[in-house]
């Protein structure tokens, strides 16, 4: 079968494509090269003046796990208040802030996305959180290994271990979970909750383990590098929501040594105490330092206004914040000496004077980070807000005009306190294709998507045209998956499967006796039990795996 | 191969046995039979032995032998015929109740687990109030202080002892140096000797009265003024201790089994033990510990969350998932009459037997069931972790643990027969032809 996408405007980054019009061919599953004149094209779709992106791709997004299905459970009002029939092709689901699986898949790929990642799987509940991206039809998948409070790392830094052997441990971790890349959530800090401790800064010595949450991220950050890993350490750094943590985001940052290194939500860690209410924005001196440090990049975790749910493995910020819970319940889980989850409903108010600066704040950091291949547009979903909400984040971002009408109606104090009405810059279509194609495909070291030449995945979205960037991008015309074509006028018109991306950096596999011992003595778990084969994961999980190759060149 | 390979001799089988999950039971087997276990409790033993000596596959139609063809166009025929179906029971793995929820949205049936009960005394706190809750590998190394609740905890869990409260090391927390609180109904009655050895204190009462001493204790943690004086006995100062100790302890954990608290509103008393353990971590470290999975009800519940958005006792009718944890209990819908169709599924244990119901029953069924009087339809099921390799929950909700296969004499998995029947039903009037939805 021979596809021809004809005479649409391509935006694609990765080739330095630019709106221009132009056509593409998929074969199969595949973009494919002009086909020669005696080929028969089987389909042709008349694009002009449409725009064709390649598909979207969410490097962080929570649509799997434990702490997910938690936050379904607390929150039945959210799946009754937001229903989703059945229809001759889709199953049924709801929810919104905590959607269903089938419920978030179907609704990514309504909105062009093709490609989404969990930022937080703990390694003993890895299984769930595949099984979970496997019921979360049309896109493909993957996750990040949270370590960085587990005991049996920590214990390791403390005795001084080698960089080689927490290496191995990291690949080792990267195999037995089956993930692409290693998350560190506010890095010693929630093991240090267990131990009663309520705060854990940058250079504060664990109160167990006498080491620093800037040793574990040098330590992390060194060995992916090391290892090859594409994607750099994911770090949701220390403090969350704390005013003045933008000091230990700076520090953060600095701890990576110049490694490459990705700092996730940056909105929740970019925080001053200046002024009456000791809560400003400090997104000015983030976005210098990010701009300043081309090892850096960040993902936002902007937040809307309106009732969503958090979830987060920080179980020391989600308890110091469960005041705040609204509706008033919230659940907290300590897990496995790995970590932990806690989750905790939340509104937030225009009205109210942090929530209002809150979204400035990371509509600030977005306009002021001048490299758009280093920022990702996120939501922290649902953190921040659901995943729905990005094509309207997306018309803030596109439209300055329409970001200074609702400016006008937040919190007056808040607006005045912010930069934001103060920012000129709109971003552009090319741009809005980076932030949600061509980098995250780039940072996630996945070669074979997020552009359009010949030989990606036939991954592809095409966007009516429209003044109005929201609605542009609430429903796309045509969305293809690998080939398929899975969504006709922003409906379903075939759930497909999609696969898990991985990453197999190469590792001694002595690790697994050390480790072996650590779960004879220590764990509820035979080793022989932890780790996923990639027959279980086809099979019994019910997500093929898709191997991504490593950097080449190991330093 | 995942799904074919037999493990002959195997150092890690995990135990569908009950919530504990054990993952440690060494098994060898020979021609499809038991030759030796190690490790396994009595309840491993029952599970085991009652898998490998049943070993019939024969379908029944009205209590008439069958073959599987006519089993599988048989039910194909009661679920089509059905306006209202029930799936109850829902003793199965990941897998199976994936194809459950397939069917039973196809179909508009309400489901609800046979352990629903207990199921959701602890999930309507959660769905309430939340929880502050704690896993095994964390309780093995970091308690110093165990509140266990109930007098069932050893019966219902019977190795909690040495995989979770008092291993042979800990990390943090020396086992021989952590305390052991019992309260619950010990008045007259022998305390177990795997916990007697612990050196518990005793806190007897009757499992009446602990709604009324839970909510003693809370107050006495929030420091509340309390006549601790106004309970019989020495109980009031028995609790006063108890609080005392409670707000020293570094990491205390408190444990309960909600099928034990079988009595009318238990679920403000589990309410009284979740706010209890949230409560203490204002100023230390602690957390409860709910055991359940046993009969696969986190299994179950797991994955109904993640599919539907919603626990079990939810209803598929309308086309879309509705939740109502008092309506949709399986047994009051069997008793008004509901239902026009049962589908129990039951592959992990022989006892596990249907209701009587005066609509058809479609029984997928373990191997050994033995029926009162026949159901419509009885397909033997392949038990998960001896027929068939699965997914399986333990008590905490986190830890997925891979089941094993431990031998291959032709019983089909739950999920097998169940996407049989879906594929054999034929296109409702208003819906084309065509694949299944994903």
């Amino acid at each position: 079968m021979l596809i021809k996408l004809e005479g649409g405007r391509i935006y694609d980054p990765a080739n330095n494509i630019d709106g221009e019009a132009g056509d593409l061919y998929i074969r199969d599953n595949a973009i494919v090269a002009a086909p020669g004149e005696n080929e028969t094209v089987h389909r042709t779709y008349a694009l002009a003046g449409k725009i064709v992106m390649a598909g979207a791709i969410d490097l962080h997004t929570h649509i799997g796990g434990g702490k997910v299905n938690i936050a379904r459970t607390m929150l039945p009002e959210d799946q009754r208040d937001h229903v989703m029939a059945k229809s001759d092709l889709t199953r049924s689901g709801g929810g919104h802030a905590a959607p269903s699986t089938l419920a978030a898949g179907y609704r990514y790929a309504e909105m062009g996305y093709t490609s989404c990642f969990e930022p937080a799987v703990l390694p003993s509940n890895a299984r769930q959180a595949h099984m979970e991206m496997a019921d979360t039809p049309i896109i493909d998948t993957g996750g990040y290994a949270m370590l960085g409070n587990d005991d049996l790392l920590l214990q390791l830094i403390a005795d001084g271990a080698e960089q080689q052997t927490i290496n191995d441990y990291v690949a080792w971790t990267l195999q037995a979970t089956q993930c692409i890349g290693i998350k560190v959530v506010n890095p010693g800090g929630i093991n240090a909750f267990k131990f009663n401790q309520r705060a854990l800064d940058v250079d504060d010595a664990h109160p167990h383990y006498r080491i620093t949450p800037r040793e574990i991220v040098a330590k992390l950050s060194r060995a992916l590098h090391e290892l090859a890993v594409p994607h750099p350490l994911h770090v949701h750094a220390s403090n969350l929501g704390v005013p003045g943590n933008y000091l230990s985001t700076l520090a953060t940052m600095e701890a990576a040594g110049g490694l490459p290194i990705h700092l996730t939500h940056i909105q929740f860690h970019s925080y001053g105490t200046e002024g009456e209410r000791k809560f400003s924005s400090s997104a000015a001196q983030i976005a210098e330092a990010v701009n300043n440090h081309t090892n850096v990049s960040i993902d936002v975790g902007q937040i809307m206004f309106g009732q969503t749910v958090t979830v987060s493995g920080d179980t020391m910020a989600q308890h110091a914040n469960h005041n705040h819970a609204h509706p008033r319940k919230w659940t907290c889980m300590d897990i496995e000496c790995e970590a932990g989850c806690g989750v905790v409903p939340f509104r937030y108010r225009d009205k109210n004077f942090v929530n209002a600066l809150q979204w400035a704040i990371g509509l600030e950091l977005f306009l002021m980070v001048d490299d758009p291949w280093r920022v990702f547009l996120t939501t922290d979903h649902p953190n921040g807000a659901p995943f729905t909400s990005y094509p309207h984040l997306i018309r803030l971002l596109m439209d300055r005009s329409f970001r200074n009408d609702l400016l006008g109606e937040i919190n007056p104090d808040a607006a005045s306190a912010s930069h934001l009405g103060s920012l000129q810059r709109e971003y552009s279509l090319y741009e809005i294709a980076i932030m949600t194609r061509a980098a995250p495909a780039r940072i996630l070291g996945l070669t074979d998507r997020g552009h359009l030449a010949p030989g990606a995945l036939a991954d592809i979205t095409v966007y009516h045209q429209h003044e109005d960037p929201e609605q542009m991008f609430a429903k796309p015309m045509l969305v293809f998956k690998a080939g398929d074509l899975v969504v006709e006028e922003g409906r379903i018109s075939k759930p497909v499967k999609g696969t898990t991306q991985v990453v197999r950096p190469e590792y001694d596999p002595a690790i697994e006796k050390e480790i072996g011992r650590w779960f004879e003595r220590y764990h509820s778990i035979s080793l022989q039990n932890f780790g996923i084969s990639d027959d279980e994961m086809a099979e019994g999980i019910g997500s093929r795996v898709t191997v991504h190759p490593c950097r080449e060149g190991r330093p | 191969m995942w799904n074919n390979k037999i493990d002959q001799t195997t150092n890690a089988v995990t135990c569908p046995g009950c919530g504990l999950s054990c993952d440690d039971l060494k098994i060898v087997t020979s021609n499809g039979r038991l030759t030796s276990m190690h490790n396994g409790c009595v309840r491993a033993h029952r599970f085991y032995d009652t898998a490998f000596s049943n070993i019939d596959r024969t379908p029944m139609i009205d209590g008439t032998p069958s073959s599987l063809d006519e089993a599988i166009e048989r039910g194909a025929e009661l679920l089509q015929k059905s306006c209202s179906p029930l799936f109850a029971g829902l003793a199965t793995d990941v897998n199976g109740m994936r194809s459950i929820l397939g069917l039973a949205d196809r179909c508009g049936a309400t489901l609800d687990h046979m352990n629903g009960d207990a199921l959701l005394r602890n999930l309507r706190v959660v769905q309430d109030n939340g929880w502050f809750t704690t896993t095994f590998t964390e309780v093995r190394n970091r308690a110093d202080l165990i509140l266990i609740v109930g007098g069932q905890c050893i019966e219902r869990f019977p190795r909690l002892v040495e995989r979770v409260l008092h291993p042979a090391e800990g990390l943090f927390s020396k086992p021989d140096d952590r305390k052991l609180v019992l309260l619950g109904p010990w008045i007259g009655g022998r305390v177990p000797d795997l916990l007697e050895h612990l050196n518990p204190t005793l806190i007897p009462l009757e499992l009446e009265a602990l709604s009324d001493a839970v909510a003693m204790l809370r107050a006495l943690i929030a420091g509340r003024p309390v006549n601790t004086g106004r309970l019989d006995g020495n109980l009031g100062d028995a609790l006063s201790d108890l609080a005392d100790a409670l707000k020293a302890a570094r990491y205390s954990v408190i444990c309960w089994s909600a099928a034990e608290l079988d009595l009318p509103h238990s679920e403000l008393t589990i309410l009284g033990l979740a706010e209890l353990a949230k409560a203490l971590n204002n100023e230390s470290r602690s957390a409860a510990l709910p055991l359940a999975g046993t009969q696969g009800d986190i299994t179950c519940n797991q994955v109904s969350t993640w599919q539907l958005g919603y626990p079990v006792r939810t209803r598929l009718q309308r086309g879309y998932p509705e939740h109502d944890p008092l309506l949709n209990r399986w047994q009051d819908l069997i008793e008004r009459g509901e239902n026009d169709l049962l589908l129990w599924v039951a592959s992990l244990s022989s006892e596990t037997i249907p209701p009587s119901c005066d609509a058809p029953t479609i029984v997928l069924g373990h191997p050994g069931m033995v029926f009162n009087a026949p159901p419509a339809l009885y397909i033997p099921v392949g038990v998960p972790g001896v027929d068939h390799q699965g997914h399986w929950y333990r008590s905490d909700s986190v830890c997925s643990l891979p089941l094993g296969k431990l031998r291959e004499i032709g019983l089909p998995s739950v999920s097998h027969l169940i996407n049989r029947l879906h594929e054999r039903l034929q296109p409702a009037a208003s819906e084309p032809a065509g694949d299944d939805p994903c």
